[in-house]
């Protein structure tokens, strides 16, 4: 589904991510995991449009995304979550929405799907994004992506500033779409929260990939063990 | 006392429906419109030689509307499409750079070309009795005009897809990428109604006060107070901002006298900047 080959990229001609390839079957979950700085963001950022890359190339079901603008490919079927998730802080619950489905009007039975998914945003319609608390900031940025229907939603960090009981609602809330067929890639810090929800993964070192493997096998692999997870 | 500050609210709703248009095209491009009163200008210049070619008053102002509209698609096509290449502060400062040259050669070619020229549209009727001050009829035309373009420019901004379009680009850029938003389009939407909006003042105003060719600069000055003690961005802020502005203005120049009005204008405007850096109704950042 989502193809990277090669793909370098950075900051005014210094690349942080050097030749970087992977790839994202359909229904999979794929997690990209690395410490702060690997260039997991940078990756992201140049994948969806909003960075240009200095080599590569992405493409995603068919359609080649060099190039390509980020409302472009929204409508391709690619949502992005970014860490900052930039929402809209003076419009409301209902607004971020119906803003999702854009360009076309936001149909109920999507509205639904997502409501049901997060339940404390249909308590909170008519209440503005500034005003509401890092995990329901997180919802709503999630939220927003699934109402254009996304055929992969990419989200970097998703339990950035969230606290334990809140990062693991928002992997709950993975799940569940998940299992309604959303293919997801995920870029995290929290690598046990990650390594539980997803099939497969890749370890981002100083923008190189230096590891990749099933979840179990990255899992059981001691230089992830002693880095990401703790266990010497 | 009370016909100065109903004069200000004439002048006030005016004043707003002009910030509203700049307001718009900062925040949502960060784009700095200082030739923003020649097409006000341009506007009322074209009505005028539209009356004098026999044209009827009503088909007349349509034309100029239509002008207005234009004008801001032209700038937007043209002098504009460099300025959308650089990002936040280069971008301010080449828009500031080459709408100022846009509104100089604007600005000289009508002096040249149309010395004294005004538009002058007369309201027919006596003045009409509110809270006992004779109205001018075309005072309360004017800002009957001037209060609907308002609640029309609200109705899109808040009721309509397109409107929460605009809006989502004013309020996180990238966020309105994200949801599929082409900014440059949603920018070259509000430049028209931008253009739209300052005929739509040039055309009000005309009824209180002449509109002359020399006018450009000191509308553009207005404007740019205005907006900024209502907040970048903000809507609302332009039309409350105009208000008081408005009311403080004539206030001033019927106990003070004119001379002084436009600098205790500012100081009103400095002194809301020193309490709310943002503006009235900005956001902050």
């Amino acid at each position: 589904m989502l193809e990277v080959r090669g793909v370098s990229a950075g900051y005014q001609g210094n690349d942080v991510v050097h030749d970087v390839s992977f790839n994202v079957d359909d229904g999979e979950a794929v997690m990209i995991i690395g410490s702060n700085g690997a260039g997991k963001t940078t990756l992201f950022r140049t994948m969806c449009g909003l960075l240009p890359s200095s080599a590569g190339e992405v493409s995603f079901q068919g359609n080649d995304l060099t190039g390509m603008a980020t409302h472009q490919l929204v409508r391709l079927g690619l949502g992005f979550v970014p860490a900052e998730r930039h929402l809209f802080p003076r419009m409301t619950v209902k607004e971020h929405l119906a803003l999702g489905a854009y360009p076309s009007r936001p149909d109920s039975d999507t509205m639904n799907v997502v409501l049901d998914v997060f339940p404390r945003l249909a308590e909170r319609r008519s209440q503005r994004a500034g005003t509401m608390s890092g995990g329901e900031q997180q919802m709503l940025a999630m939220a927003r992506a699934l109402m254009a229907r996304p055929r992969l939603l990419v989200l970097d960090e998703p339990t950035t500033g969230l606290a334990p009981k809140l990062a693991h609602e928002a992997y709950e809330a993975l799940d569940t779409m998940r299992r309604e067929g959303l293919t997801i890639l995920v870029a995290e810090q929290q690598v046990p929260l990650a390594m539980a929800f997803s099939d497969r993964g890749y370890v981002l070192e100083d923008g190189v990939i230096s590891i990749e493997g099933t979840s179990e096998a990255l899992a059981a692999d001691p230089r992830v063990r002693s880095a990401y997870l703790g266990i010497a | 006392m009370t016909a100065s500050i109903l004069d200000g609210i004439v002048l006030g709703f005016q004043f707003g429906l002009l910030a509203a248009g700049l307001t718009l095209v900062y925040g949502l491009g960060g784009v700095l419109h200082l030739a923003y009163g020649q097409m006000a200008v341009i506007s009322a210049m074209v009505v005028l030689y539209t009356l004098d070619a026999g044209v009827p008053v009503v088909p007349a102002v349509g034309i100029g509307l239509i002008a207005g509209g234009l004008l801001g698609l032209i700038l937007d096509l043209t002098i504009l499409r460099p300025v959308y290449r650089l990002q936040g502060e280069a971008r301010v400062l080449l828009s500031l750079l080459l709408t100022l040259g846009v509104a100089f050669v604007v600005d000289g070619f009508l002096n040249w070309r149309y010395p004294l020229v005004g538009l002058s549209l007369h309201v027919g009727g006596g003045p009409v009795d509110l809270l006992g001050v004779p109205m001018r009829r075309g005072s309360l035309v004017a800002s009957g005009i001037t209060l609907a373009s308002f609640l029309m420019l609200f109705g899109f901004l808040r009721g309509t897809a397109l409107g929460r379009a605009v809006r989502s680009v004013i309020e996180d850029e990238e966020g309105a990428r994200l949801v599929g938003i082409d900014p440059r389009r949603m920018l070259r939407i509000i430049l028209v109604m931008s253009g739209l909006l300052a005929a739509i003042v040039a055309v009000t105003r005309s009824m209180v006060a002449p509109v002359t060719v020399t006018a450009g600069f000191s509308i553009t000055v207005f404007a740019l107070i205005v907006t900024v003690v209502g907040g970048l961005g903000s809507v609302s802020g332009a039309l409350l901002a105009g208000i008081i502005l408005g009311v403080v203005n004539s206030i001033a120049a019927s106990y003070i006298g004119t001379f002084l009005s436009l600098i205790i204008l500012l100081a009103a405007a400095a002194l809301t900047i020193v309490l709310r850096p943002a503006g009235l109704l900005g956001v902050r950042e």
